[in-house]
């Protein structure tokens, strides 16, 4: 409710623009000194699932660089009883571990950085998160909801939910076939070979965050996580949601809540100022550089659904790429093949048979026809059909 | 030729002796004869060949001059009088008979009598101004005259001089008398006069016939003298107003105080075309805004709910309509409006920056009269005059039809359902008893109304109403008491779909009690002294389902309670006529009251929930937490000559009340918050010097003031705090101590057809969290600007008066960006590019600038019409800046953009038409 009130004076300040007031793209004068602050990201799984801790670097305002990580640390999680679990470096700045802890007790992640920086957690309590009770969808006039919802208890109160979407997508034109510049002939593509189905998935996931403390006896009751918008190519044929639920603290909830109010809700006239980011991870020598970042620990649940365009039906999609692909009017006769296809850049589609003679293809740019431009044709591991 | 006649004159002016350029009382030669239609050269040669005077003119000058005069036996200058009449030329006849004709300012023949003293430009006007000083310092200042013996006589012979202030020459047929007796007398030839008086104190008239009355206050004692100069032309009663006003700024003894009129005010080019009190006060130095639409203004450095904003006794919680595009304050309805920024009156207080004083009418004692306007968005209407002999009464309206505004908003369909609607009321009601027994009634209400979707509707209302009774005890001894009630409040009406409609809101409402006396217990001392009590009744809070059908579980912040008392006295005392000083002091007690249920928390350690260690619960009426502690109000002047004076001042304040906000702007739905005992009162010092001075006999007003301020115990907001419905609000606050430091610089032309004011502030508002606070240290407890630390600012105000029915004012504002808080850094954070910020109040927005320009159309001046009308034509914003409110960052598909929010980025066009009856 207070999030709704919330939002409510944000559409007040938002309004009060619209009577004469502008919005302008502007780049501050911000210093480009690259103040580079180590950040530190992780859930530690303590069913033995595996976790990972991300370390990395803050970049410039303004750099290209989207993700800079801080490799060659050494990474350890040690137990209130002194045991100690060392994290390997799995790719540059993840660090992984699988094992399992137990729930009972503290536990404090140390990292050692190469410059000999120090830094230690906070002591973490395990959370064990409830399951998730129901993973739904919602169809109405403005597209497909889907919701989550759980029970928590007295130890679970806070929800931070995070999601993968991923879906099936046809090009805009389908073709069966390819120019083999072996044979320069056009040929039949095999399983592995098709681009008429690509699998897609969802690059910036939002974080969802509830407090379940608020609501009678803990009760999560259907919180919208996603929503997929009318004409979205998400439900054109299949999509899958997986949602892992974690319960955390009340600091790890306030974490998350200042990253997403800093990032969403500035520069209104009615905003709020920007708050400090806090985290549990603190440098060892008292004059040591800040650090970002809120590491912790629990047992994580998750669940997946499918959504069919059956059960969503009529679901008309809409492409921005393929809004104008279309199948082209000429023929590529045999003798053209490797002239027109060599390239790759346009694809043969239909076969033109005259009697029971294949004299050539009708064919459309490989925009059009080729799916993995823009997702993959291999199936994900978790995929059921 | 024009110029060789200059060149010939100045030769010789500077060649004769100067006992030549003395005034010489010869027999002028009479002239005779008819003169009909002749051009002026020829008037000149016959003129030349009658008597032994020369003419010096310039052909172009007379060029248009026919002369039409007979004369017999004129004197040369009544001739030329005659000649000259309705004409722009002035004429200056020399010793030798040489006549000068110049167009514009007669050429001066002789040296002025100082020409060889070589007084300074300074002296000059020492001298010129002492003349208009004197006058009206010397109608209030008591004379004591003779010295008294105790031969027991009751009579005394007062004696004196009437001499004219500019002449000096004696007034023959100056009447002196006092009113008590009659007793009069009559200047002689030599302006001498002899009266008899009773011994005691006397108020003395003295008049020249068709003159100007005098006045003069004496002690007779004994016999003695009194010499008097007075004015030998017919005045204007206005224009001794105005200059009495005037040299208060030298001579009174508070100082940061600024008197605004709504002449004034009407100059100054307002948005929409509608007289701003609040806009208007935004141009004098040392108040700033954090931007074009909001609520408040910052006085010295202090935030906004630190102003204590009084419409004729009512505390006005939310000054603005619609977020602050209108002051919620009917111009019509206003008389004048005082802002103590420093040497806040010892009967104020409760707020540590300042106090807006706004000072509404009680209508004229003369007749009906109508006045109203209409403009683009808004139009007014209120009407004031006499019922009865006794009784006037001023009622004023104000309403809006700004929703066109919203509709032509249509093509954004977000939105087309939008409305905003706000009016505002005032009755005020004088009623004269008696003599000694004057009663009024003021009544203030004020609603807004606005919503932007179908949904949610947000509404907020002043409502006040207090009855004040002034009794005169006595000639010295003045009381006033006002009883009254406050009330503010907010909503948000909630209804998007039947299950979740709700409603919120919070409401503050006060009743106080004031009682003011002012004794003058003798010409030196004025003592003002009072009680002044307020109850508070707050209900910070709550939350309801709206419907059968919603699910919202209602909520409610406890309500609070408060009694806030305080006595004050104070003492304005004249030491010597060069110096005096007014000092007072004034104990606030604080109490905060129950029902209430307060939470303890281990001393010494952050006020957060692990450290909580019991709750409490109190009753109806108990006294939760007691604070306590007195203010100080001292200042001082110190004439150093007639046209300057330097000033001190040092004042406290405590201020119980405090504004939740935690954006840059107040917002209107911003909470208020009692101290409670985790939450103490604010405090704050200030420490100000000040330099004064009037130049060119006060056609130019020029003040510098530099002032210090402490203040602690202010409010500043944990990072992540939420504000709405919090019932431990405790917890998501940091103490904070502030500072805040500057110089105000004022240039200001009084009179005159260009007028207007310039005026520069250098200012420093900074905060740092208490050293004493755990929980949370805002750039590790270093000092760090404020949200308004604009350290530059410079207002220009200018009024032209091309004729008596138009005129033209500009008015332009420049001021330093505020300071803001930029993301510094980005990084990757929960599969998204998220931002890490800059310390507190890092960075700066660019700097504000806006020209504002306005016409004024008077109507004709026609004593018999329907009614007196004018408009006024403007553009706010003239230049079109788009001058940033705030820059901020956010993520578009994943990759941070920067954008640059501006309000009124465009030129505003208005016009209104405004009438009187």
């Amino acid at each position: 409710m207070k999030r709704k009130l919330n939002h409510t004076i944000k559409s007040l300040a938002l309004a009060l623009l619209f009577l004469s007031g502008c919005r302008d793209p502007f780049e501050p004068e911000v210093t480009d000194q690259d103040i580079s602050l180590l950040v530190v990201e992780g859930f530690i799984e303590t069913g033995g699932e595996g976790s990972e801790i991300i370390l990395s670097r803050t970049n410039p305002i303004r750099s290209n660089q989207n993700f800079l990580p801080e490799s060659g640390a050494s990474v350890f999680l040690k137990s209130e009883n002194g045991e100690e679990w060392v994290f390997q470096e799995a790719q540059a700045g993840v660090y992984t571990v699988s094992a399992s802890f137990d729930q009972g007790l503290k536990y404090q992640l140390g990292i050692n950085l190469r410059n000999g920086q120090q830094y230690l957690s906070e002591p973490m309590t395990p959370i064990v998160t409830p399951e998730i009770e129901e993973l739904g969808y919602l169809r109405d006039e403005a597209g497909v909801e889907i919701f989550v919802s759980t029970k928590g208890n007295e130890e679970a109160q806070y929800f931070l939910w995070d999601y993968e979407e991923d879906w099936i997508f046809r090009p805009g034109v389908r073709s069966q076939f390819f120019f083999n510049p072996a044979t320069k002939d056009v040929e039949f593509r095999k399983a592995d070979q098709k681009i008429d189905l690509c699998w897609k998935s969802n690059l910036f996931p939002k974080i969802i965050l509830q407090n379940a403390s608020r609501f009678q006896d803990n009760t999560i009751l259907q919180r919208e996580l996603v929503r997929i918008p009318l004409e979205s190519e998400k439900l054109m044929q299949r999509y899958s949601i997986n949602v892992r639920q974690r319960a955390i603290n009340q600091e790890t909830y306030d974490f998350w809540e200042i990253l997403r109010k800093n990032s969403d809700d500035i520069g209104g006239i009615f905003s709020p100022l920007p708050s400090l980011i806090r985290g549990n991870m603190k440098s060892l020598d008292p004059n040591g550089n800040n650090v970002i970042g809120m590491v912790s620990m629990g047992k994580s649940t998750s669940k997946r659904i499918y959504i069919d365009v059956e059960d969503v039906a009529p679901w008309p999609y809409f492409i921005q790429e393929y809004e104008f692909c279309k199948l082209d009017q000429d023929t590529v006769l045999v003798a053209d093949y490797e002239r027109e296809f060599a390239s790759g850049s346009r694809l043969p589609v239909i076969p033109v048979v005259v009697v029971t003679t294949t004299i050539g293809f009708r064919a459309a740019t490989r925009q059009c026809t080729d799916c993995t431009l823009r997702g993959t044709n291999i199936k994900p591991d978790f995929w059921e059909d | 030729m024009n110029r060789l006649i200059i060149l010939l004159v100045f030769c010789v002016i500077c060649f004769i002796p100067k006992s030549w350029a003395q005034e010489t009382k010869r027999a002028e030669e009479r002239i005779s004869g008819l003169f009909p239609g002749l051009s002026f050269p020829r008037f000149a040669q016959q003129i030349e060949s009658q008597t032994s005077y020369k003419f010096y003119f310039s052909q172009e000058d007379v060029a248009d001059l026919i002369v039409n005069i007979s004369a017999k036996d004129n004197t040369i200058r009544q001739v030329l009088d005659g000649v000259f009449d309705g004409k722009d030329l002035k004429y200056s006849i020399d010793d030798k008979n040489r006549i000068f004709i110049t167009k514009g300012k007669a050429l001066e023949t002789s040296l002025p009598l100082d020409f060889f003293t070589q007084v300074s430009e300074l002296e000059k006007d020492s001298i010129l101004r002492q003349s208009d000083i004197n006058r009206a310092f010397s109608r209030n200042k008591l004379y004591v005259i003779g010295k008294a013996d105790n031969s027991g006589k009751t009579e005394a012979v007062l004696r004196g001089k009437v001499t004219g202030l500019e002449t000096g020459n004696p007034v023959f047929g100056a009447v002196i008398f006092e009113k008590v007796n009659y007793t009069r007398a009559i200047a002689n030839q030599d302006g001498q006069f002899e009266i008899k008086l009773p011994i005691g104190r006397h108020t003395i008239f003295i008049q020249n016939l068709g003159g100007f009355v005098e006045q003069r206050q004496i002690s007779l004692q004994g016999d003695g003298v009194l010499d008097v100069a007075i004015e030998e032309n017919i005045i204007s009663l206005s224009e001794v107003t105005i200059s009495s006003e005037k040299m208060t700024n030298i001579s009174r003894p508070e100082m940061g105080v600024q008197k605004l009129n709504m002449e004034t005010m009407r100059q100054i080019p307002a948005i929409l075309g509608e007289v701003d009190i609040i806009r208007s006060i935004l141009t004098l130095p040392g108040v700033q805004t954090v931007g074009e639409a909001s609520v408040g203004f910052n006085v010295r450095g202090g935030a906004a709910d630190q102003n204590l904003i009084l419409f004729n006794h009512a505390t006005i919680y939310n000054p603005s309509h619609l977020f602050g595009l209108f002051s919620a304050f009917n111009p019509d309805l206003v008389e004048s409006v005082d802002l103590y920024k420093a040497g806040i009156p010892v009967q104020y207080g409760g707020r540590l920056s300042s106090v807006l004083d706004v000072h509404a009418k009680y209508g004229n004692d003369e007749k009906i009269t109508v006045r109203g306007g209409i403009g683009l968005l808004t139009s007014r209407i209120s009407v004031e005059g006499p019922v009865g002999e006794k009784t006037t009464f001023a009622l004023g309206a104000r309403s809006t039809y700004s929703d066109w505004l919203l509709d032509i908003l249509e093509e954004n369909t977000d939105f087309k359902d939008g409305r905003a609607n706000f009016y505002d009321l005032n009755l005020n009601v004088s009623h004269k008893l008696n003599d000694k027994n004057i009663i009024r009634l003021n009544t203030y209400g004020s609603n807004d109304s606005f919503g932007f979707d179908r949904d949610t509707t947000f509404m907020y209302q002043n409502r006040s109403i207090n009855l004040g009774w002034t009794h005169y005890f006595s000639d010295r001894l003045e009381g006033e008491f006002v009883a009254g009630r406050d009330h503010y409040q907010f909503d948000i009406e909630g209804r998007d779909n039947p299950s979740n409609s709700y409603d919120f809101g919070f409401g503050i409402k006060q009743d106080f009690f004031k009682a003011n006396f002012s004794y003058e217990y003798d010409l030196r001392h004025t003592f003002t002294f009072g009680l002044n009590t307020i109850r508070y009744r707050l209900n910070p809070g709550f939350i309801e389902p709206a419907g059968p059908e919603s699910i919202v579980i209602p909520e409610e912040v406890n309500p609070e309670q408060a009694l806030e008392t305080s006595i004050y006295i104070g003492d304005n005392f004249e030491v010597t006529d060069e110096f005096s000083i007014n000092f007072g002091m004034r104990y606030a007690v604080y109490n905060y009251l129950g029902p209430n249920t307060v939470r303890e928390y281990k001393p010494g350690l952050p006020i957060s929930p692990p450290n909580l260690v019991g709750e409490t619960t109190f009753n109806n009426g108990q006294t939760i937490k007691t604070y306590s502690g007195p203010e100080f109000r001292i200042s001082a002047r110190y004439s150093l000559n007639n046209i300057s004076s330097i000033k001190a001042g040092y004042n406290t304040n405590r201020q119980f009340i405090h504004l939740l906000t935690n954006n840059a702007a107040i917002a209107p739905t911003d909470i208020w918050k009692l101290s409670d005992p985790n939450i103490r009162p604010q405090w704050g010092d200030q420490v100000s010097i000040g330099y004064y001075r009037n130049i060119k006999v006060d056609k130019y007003e020029f003040s510098v003031e530099a002032y210090h301020r402490n203040m602690k115990n202010l409010i500043d907001f944990r990072s992540g705090a939420s504000l709405i419905l919090n019932n431990a609000i405790e917890q998501s606050v940091l103490r904070t101590d502030g500072r805040a430091y500057g110089a105000e610089f004022l240039l200001r032309k009084n009179t005159g057809k260009l007028n207007g004011w310039i005026s520069y502030t250098y200012s420093r508002s900074l905060l740092r969290t208490a050293q004493d606070e755990m929980a949370e240290k805002i750039n590790g407890g270093e000092w760090y600007p404020n949200n308004f630390d604009q350290p530059h600012n410079a207002v220009l105000v200018g009024n032209y008066a091309l004729s008596k029915r138009f005129s033209t004012s500009i008015n332009a504002n420049y001021s330093t960006g505020r300071p803001i808080t930029l993301p510094v850094a980005k990084f990757n954070y929960g599969g998204s590019e998220r931002v890490y910020f800059s310390n507190r109040n890092a960075y700066r927005i660019p700097d504000y600038f806006r020209i504002d320009f306005s016409i004024n159309i008077e109507g004709n001046h026609k004593v018999k019409k329907l009614a007196h009308s004018s408009w006024s034509i403007g553009v706010y914003n003239l230049l079109g800046r788009r001058n940033p409110y705030s820059v901020y960052f956010t993520p578009v598909n994943g990759i941070l953009q920067g954008y640059q929010l501006s309000i009124f980025a465009e030129p505003i066009p208005f016009i209104t038409y405004n009438f009187r009856i």
